[in-house]
């Protein structure tokens, strides 16, 4: 048989931390490079696979950052550091980081929107020179649902950082509101200059999108991405597709000419 | 006027509420006939009865009106009917011309079975006319009828046997895709006996009715029809005294069994029957000699494969009409 | 070059093919249809030429002879991934032009789409070898010439049949030898013989040129959702529906040992487009239509240069609701042209 795509590889788990009751961040040993934004498909035998977005990477590692919401996802929360999973990718386009050079970066993401954006976050943050400014929009439900947090504290000592929450509780002294509410105030003197990704649930992308239009950032300054059922990430198995298009071979980073196209 | 009641009524004929006139029922086994026996029947209603027909609920046909003076005029007329529809099938009929021998077993009634409906596991109508040809001529008051599927479209559980059709369905995991179709139909039209283990389908033999429910839903031919088998239901009624619904005797048995059984069950009457009353039909009968001495007779020589399921007890209820205090 | 000779000479030929070849081809599995007394014509392995049924359309298309509808790419033991073996002989399918061209079809998902072919459908795909059957008239519900897949000339051998007479035309150099290694001992003659394809089918569509998403908010998919129960006869009966999903288990008597297969997925089945918790882009069954249908008749054109549906008209065959694809495009045609509001 020929090289089979299929055929995943065993990787180690370095490091596991407990960002939320449901959403855990698994560091891996793996040597593959993927791009920012990229996905892998991730799977334990005998549980079942599915496709989760690189959240960062490294020297010799990749970090995943991944909701318990269904059967594998339910397992592999019961793993513990040193234990094995299997892989295969990195798939699919990442983020045109070369696009956002010298314009001023907005970065929105809507709950676990957050971690396919996070190595963008991590790569302009290390380096600020390359943007005129870089700002990071976040939501979350609640305050239990934060991600991230000591990246967003150490972000937000570097470059304008804001999160909020839909509903706050007691403790929470930060915002509250939806995204949008803060997208709306935002102020662009020269919005051709702007680039914007929207990341996160599909109803939190479409009205985020729509303010940043409202703001004058043209279409084709819009990145979002997709999340979509993926079986095989190859373009062959049909549950990603739309139109003519396959979110896992041309996705699931879209510009948004392209996504506003892109009904299901 | 002189007439031997008692010959006219197994002629098929009835003592009717007004004097001097009867009427006649014509049998239709499995309740499906060609349409040619529509223009003599037809004819005995427009020249002998009074212009119209009813049709009975064991699908026959009832004739109303005819002078009694007119019976052999008429057994003569239907003779095509007692040809075409019991002697060319097999049935014992000596003389077609003197009209029906027997009145006493009924017509066997059929759901339209697996010439057009698509639930039905078999073919009703032929089934009817195999078991036409074993129980009739008879006089002893026994009803019957078969139902293509445990829907029971013909109330095969108001008959002293009801037969419905069974499918052993097969399965072929090769060709499942793990849609759940069937689980899902099965848990809402029937018994709930499929369960998905493993992206496969498990079936609970025990639970399951044979009612093909899953070979219909399945998109992808993973189910498919194996042997036809027979639930056979006993000793359902009605009446002034004691109705009842039928139950469940036997279960997964060939038709060659469901036929033995039948005939069996006539030489169980003949041995038994309180000859002191006018008539008594096979479930007073079974009340009194217990389902054990019925089981017995009836299974003499039926060959019962190895699936085939026998009911050790029935219950049949407790409804009386004159226990009911209103 | 063409021959003629008697269909128990041909099956003397069959038993050659046999020693290399798996070969599959229309048969009647009598009783096997879904309702008692009906019979099921579909893909199944032959031995003799009198097993092969030429009169009628198969109910499932030869598409599973290399895309089974249940397939295992692992078997997992505690550490490792293996691969099941595959037979090594060669397969021959009996198919029409439709459903070769058909192939056509599956090649572009499965060999053209993405960075990589598709290892299982590949090593199938090359052992795979055509015997052309003839269609004299169209079937019921075909429209094949409309889409252009009424010809082919990717066959290896022609097989008609009639009475006790089989006449095989061999386009194919790699089978010559077979056929006159049993020419000389008997009454085999050569023959003039030239395929002949359907050119007009009953049904008859235009496709309309260019399907967009204008359409999409259109009143005639909600029909569609009052009318489609999402069974996925359609595309499990098609021959080019190509989709499927993974399956990952565990066997119960042993629990460290499993599988990894695929299945056919469908995409007017609940669920097709569900992700993990629980959400779906596709809900409603009108959704689920307009999806499959720009898929054969517009999305899948724009990647690959051809439309993906052949037109032997099985979906409208099978439906158990009476839907036809081929009157849902005509349909859309006549919107276009302002017809149907």
């Amino acid at each position: 048989m020929a090289q089979n795509p299929y055929l995943p590889h065993k990787v180690k788990i370095l490091e596991i931390k407990r960002q939320t009751k449901i959403d855990y961040t698994f560091k891996l040993e793996s040597s593959i490079k993927p791009d920012n934004g990229q996905f892998v498909e991730v799977s334990l035998p005998k549980i079942g696979e599915c496709p989760i977005s690189v959240s960062d990477f490294g020297d010799g590692w990749i970090e995943m950052t991944i909701r318990r919401v269904g059967k594998v996802t339910n397992v592999l929360h019961d793993l513990k550091e040193g234990d094995h999973m299997f892989i295969r990718g990195p798939y699919g386009n990442g983020f045109p980081l070369q696009k956002y050079k010298d314009k001023h970066l907005v970065i929105a993401a809507g709950g676990t929107g957050l971690a396919p954006v996070k190595s963008v976050v991590n790569y302009f943050n290390d380096r600020l020179d390359l943007v005129k400014q870089l700002n990071l929009l976040t939501g979350f439900k609640s305050p239990e649902d934060v991600l991230f947090k000591d990246e967003l504290e150490a972000w937000s000592k570097d470059f304008n950082v804001t999160v909020t929450v839909d509903q706050g509780n007691k403790d929470w002294t930060g915002n509250v509101g939806l995204i949008t509410g803060y997208v709306k105030v935002m102020d662009f003197p020269n919005p051709e200059e702007v680039e914007v990704i929207v990341v996160g649930p599909p109803m939190m992308m479409k009205f985020t999108v729509q303010e940043f239009l409202k703001l004058g950032v043209p279409e084709e300054n819009i990145t979002v991405s997709f999340e979509r059922k993926m079986c095989c990430g190859l373009g062959k198995c049909g549950h990603c597709k739309i139109d003519d298009t396959y979110v896992c071979l041309e996705g699931p980073v879209f510009n948004y000419t392209k996504a506003k196209e892109l009904i299901d | 006027m002189s007439v031997h009641t008692k010959k006219l009524i197994k002629n098929a004929y009835r003592i009717t509420r007004d004097r001097d006139i009867t009427a006649l029922r014509i049998r239709v086994p499995g309740g499906h006939l060609p349409v040619e026996y529509f223009d003599i029947i037809k004819e005995v209603a427009q020249k002998y009865g009074n212009g119209t027909v009813h049709i009975t609920t064991r699908q026959g046909f009832e004739v109303p009106g005819i002078p009694m003076e007119m019976v052999d005029k008429v057994n003569r007329l239907i003779a095509p009917i007692l040809k075409g529809l019991e002697k060319d099938i097999g049935v014992q009929v000596n003389d077609e011309e003197i009209g029906y021998p027997a009145a006493g077993t009924r017509n066997v009634s059929g759901c339209i079975g697996n010439r057009v409906c698509p639930f039905a596991n078999y073919d009703t109508t032929d089934l009817a006319l195999k078991l036409e040809r074993i129980i009739y001529p008879n006089d002893y008051h026994v009803k019957i009828a078969v139902s293509g599927c445990p829907n029971d479209c013909i109330k095969a559980h108001m008959q002293d046997i009801g037969v419905l059709g069974q499918v052993e369905p097969l399965y072929n995991p090769d060709r499942c895709i793990s849609c759940g179709a069937c689980v899902d139909n099965c848990h809402k039209r029937s018994t709930g006996a499929l369960t998905m283990v493993n992206y496969r389908v498990e079936r609970d033999e025990k639970r399951c009715l044979g009612c093909g429910e899953c070979v219909l839903t399945c998109p992808n031919s993973a189910w498919t029809r194996g042997s036809n088998y027979y639930r056979v239901v006993i000793m359902g009624r009605t009446g002034k005294k004691n109705p009842r619904i039928a139950r469940t005797f036997l279960e997964w048995v060939s038709e060659d069994t469901v036929l033995k059984v039948v005939a069996n069950m006539y030489d169980y009457i003949e041995k038994h029957i309180d000859r002191r009353l006018p008539k008594e039909h096979v479930g007073y009968i079974v009340d009194r000699t217990g389902l054990n001495v019925f089981k017995d007779e009836v299974l003499k020589e039926a060959e019962l494969d190895a699936k085939a399921k026998v009911a050790q007890f029935i219950d049949f209820g407790r409804y009386f009409y004159d226990r009911n205090q209103m | 070059m063409g021959y003629q000779m008697s269909t128990v000479e041909f099956n003397n030929v069959i038993s050659k093919l046999l020693l290399d070849y798996r070969i599959l081809a229309p048969v009647c599995l009598e009783g096997k249809g879904t309702f008692s007394g009906t019979d099921l014509v579909t893909y199944g392995d032959i031995e003799r030429i009198q097993d092969v049924v030429f009169d009628r359309k198969t109910v499932y298309s030869a598409k599973e002879a290399v895309f089974p509808p249940s397939e295992t790419m692992f078997y997992f033991t505690e550490e490792e991934f293996k691969q099941p073996s595959v037979d090594q002989k060669g397969i021959l399918v009996f198919a029409r032009p439709c459903d070769i061209n058909a192939f056509k079809r599956l090649d572009a998902i499965y060999l053209e789409s993405g960075p990589y072919p598709d290892p299982y459908y590949l090593q199938l795909r090359e052992k795979l070898k055509f015997v052309l059957m003839e269609c004299d008239h169209g079937f019921k519900n075909c429209f094949c010439a409309s889409m252009g897949t009424n010809e082919t000339s990717d066959f290896s051998l022609l097989v008609r049949s009639e009475g006790d007479q089989i006449f095989c035309l061999i386009n194919d150099t790699g089978f010559e030898d077979l056929i006159s290694e049993s020419l000389a001992s008997n009454s085999i003659r050569k023959v003039d013989l030239q395929p002949g394809f359907v050119q007009r089918n009953k049904t008859r569509l235009q496709i309309p040129d260019k399907l967009d998403n204008s359409l999409f908010s259109h009143p005639l998919w909600q029909e569609y959702a009052s009318r489609c129960t999402g069974c996925g006869r359609c595309n499990f009966s098609c021959p080019t529906c190509s989709c499927f999903t993974m399956q990952d288990l565990f066997y119960r008597d042993n629990p460290s040992c499993g599988e990894r297969r695929r299945v056919w997925a469908s995409c007017m089945i609940e669920g097709y487009t569900e992700m993990a918790g629980g959400q779906e882009v596709r809900k409603t069954q009108g959704e689920r239509m307009r999806f499959k249908v720009m898929h054969k008749f517009s999305d899948f054109k724009k990647r690959f240069g051809f439309h993906m549906c052949v037109g032997c008209g099985r979906c409208d065959d099978v439906c158990p609701e009476y839907i036809s694809l081929p009157r849902c495009v005509q349909k859309l045609q006549e919107i276009k042209n302002g017809g149907v509001r």
